[in-house]
């Protein structure tokens, strides 16, 4: 039941949040000497990101990360498996594991030879599932800060000047 | 789903481009691409055949810079449009916000044109949602084909929920941005209504750039081979007023070569979170933290972490995700009863197609290498 509401719900992100979870991938990378984290909710939005920055656009590997788990959970269901909780693919100069974080986010690790797999699984494991936890949380919150009252108001105006 | 961070003070909401194979959905993308402010777009990244069929999704994120306090944006997304591909159609949708339904106009189309609407009803609904509730306009492209169908007898068969209808020459440019402001306008009216009730704030500080470039003008109607049977040609698709949904009233109508005039202020094309050097030392070091301060040995981590893992045991979570992906299939909240059946004929025939789908999901990780 937990984990439906978490699929459901739609996530809000308050500052403490961000910070717990900032606090989380910044422990993983220091540890696993990862080059970059990504926490990408598994519509393709990106949540968060920590570590070295990524050469292009973050949003267009959060779209395509998600794109690519999507499609191998759905392959994994019609295969008789649970699901595919992680995913590796490797490069010649940079590799990336996606590691799944309950049922809604998926953690994004890229890293080079200054560390290898074995390490970055050992400690992703672990990360993933203390993320989880702070998921959680964060749905099982009462509702704090609230859109503007004008909010769509003021966009249509911005949507006149941008179109 | 809506993403909401009030920490970055964030908004993103993802906006799908459907329609049936051919009828346009790649091409109004690259033209927002290509016509949108580049402080304002980012990459448009392409998963596609060597015919330049869409093979799994085309993606680009679009900033409408601050809205009340909030930087909002657009991940904007087409779809597959042949009917082989319905599992991957299907994948893309999953947490969408709205979406522009482009149909071809041309004689003949109007089949594939129903079959797609229709599949769009059966894959919304496999995710608890559904078209009657989901903010979408609908697209009437290929104005400019001899014997293009008539808006009218489109319009009935294509816009049941009586939605705001643009016509368009996506290959032109024409009636691109218009669908997508009056898509833009009902989303963000959506949002609003799911999560506004603060105090207003400030309209957005968008002064328009005053170095911002001057507006393409191939988009201008000027003699557009518009056809005979409309009479009043593609001038339409901004000077009809769209037709309003219950939540919109209908907007005014625009000049047709618009678009991106001014930029708001500049949006920073990296929303996300600040990206700080690794941290010198984790933060991890206060309270109930699993990790222990760089330089613990693994020998001490695996202790802690079989610690944890019995901690989450006697809580019950130990397998967070044991049985979760059956109910992952269960629709969520209202449509429980949607379960669909997994043993389906038709999921077994497309066992191999996802396979396919799966390789898809190869090349998708091929182009992330390549980002990185």
């Amino acid at each position: 039941m937990k984990d439906s509401k978490l699929r459901s719900d739609r996530l809000e992100f308050y500052t403490e949040d961000m910070e717990r979870l900032h606090t989380e991938l910044d422990s993983f990378l220091e540890l696993s000497k990862a080059r970059a984290a990504l926490l990408i909710d598994r519509d393709g939005h990106l949540v968060t990101r920590r570590g070295d920055a990524v050469h292009t656009s973050p949003e267009s590997i959060s779209a395509l990360v998600a794109g690519s788990f999507a499609a191998t959970k759905e392959m994994a269901r019609l295969l008789g498996e649970t699901e595919f909780t992680v995913m590796f693919h490797q490069g010649k100069r940079d590799s990336i594991q996606l590691q799944l974080v309950g049922e809604r986010t998926l953690l994004a690790i890229m890293f080079d030879d200054r560390t290898n797999l074995g390490l970055v699984r050992f400690y992703a494991q672990e990360t993933a599932l203390r993320l989880q936890d702070v998921f959680e949380s964060i749905v099982g919150r009462r509702h704090g800060e609230e859109l503007a009252s004008n909010f769509s108001d003021v966009g249509e105006a911005a949507l006149d000047e941008l179109f | 789903m809506v993403q909401i961070n009030f920490a970055q003070k964030q908004i993103n909401a993802k906006i799908v481009y459907y329609g049936p194979g051919m009828s346009g959905k790649t091409t109004n993308l690259e033209v927002v691409h290509k016509r949108a402010p580049d402080t304002n777009r980012g990459e448009l990244t392409s998963i596609s055949t060597d015919g330049d069929r869409t093979l799994f999704f085309d993606y680009m994120p679009l900033d409408l810079g601050t809205i009340a306090g909030m930087k909002t944006s657009f991940q904007m997304y087409t779809v597959p449009g042949q009917v082989y591909y319905n599992s991957t159609r299907k994948l893309v949708l999953q947490g969408v916000d709205g979406i522009i339904f482009v149909a071809d106009s041309s004689p003949g189309a109007m089949e594939a044109n129903l079959e797609s609407l229709r599949n769009l009803e059966e894959n919304l609904n496999e995710y608890g949602k559904s078209l009657a509730t989901m903010p979408h306009v609908v697209q009437f492209n290929k104005r400019d084909i001899n014997g293009a169908m008539t808006v009218e007898e489109m319009n009935a068969q294509l816009n049941p929920h009586g939605v705001p209808t643009f016509e368009g020459v996506a290959a032109t440019g024409q009636g691109v941005f218009p669908t997508l402001k009056g898509l833009a306008s009902l989303v963000l009216k959506h949002i609003q209504s799911e999560c506004g009730g603060g105090r207003p704030q400030p309209a957005a500080a968008a002064s328009p750039a005053a170095d911002a470039p001057a507006p393409k003008s191939e988009a201008k109607p000027a003699p557009s081979p518009a056809p005979a049977a409309s009479g009043t040609g593609l001038e339409l698709d901004d000077a009809r007023a769209p037709r309003p949904t219950a939540p919109t009233t209908a907007s005014t109508p625009e000049p047709v070569a618009h678009a991106q005039a001014q930029a708001q202020a500049p949006a920073p094309a990296q929303a996300a979170a600040p990206r700080p050097a690794p941290a010198p030392a984790p933060a991890t070091a206060q309270a109930e933290s699993t990790y222990a301060p760089a330089g613990t040995s693994a020998a001490q981590l695996m202790r802690q972490r079989s610690a944890t893992a019995g901690a989450r045991r006697a809580r019950g979570d130990a397998q967070p995700q044991a049985g979760a992906t059956r109910a992952r299939r269960a629709a969520p909240r209202q449509a429980a009863e949607r379960a669909p059946a997994p043993a389906k004929a038709s999921a077994l025939k497309g066992n191999l197609f996802v396979v396919g789908a799966a390789v898809l999901g190869a090349g998708a990780a091929a182009a992330i290498l390549k980002f990185i």
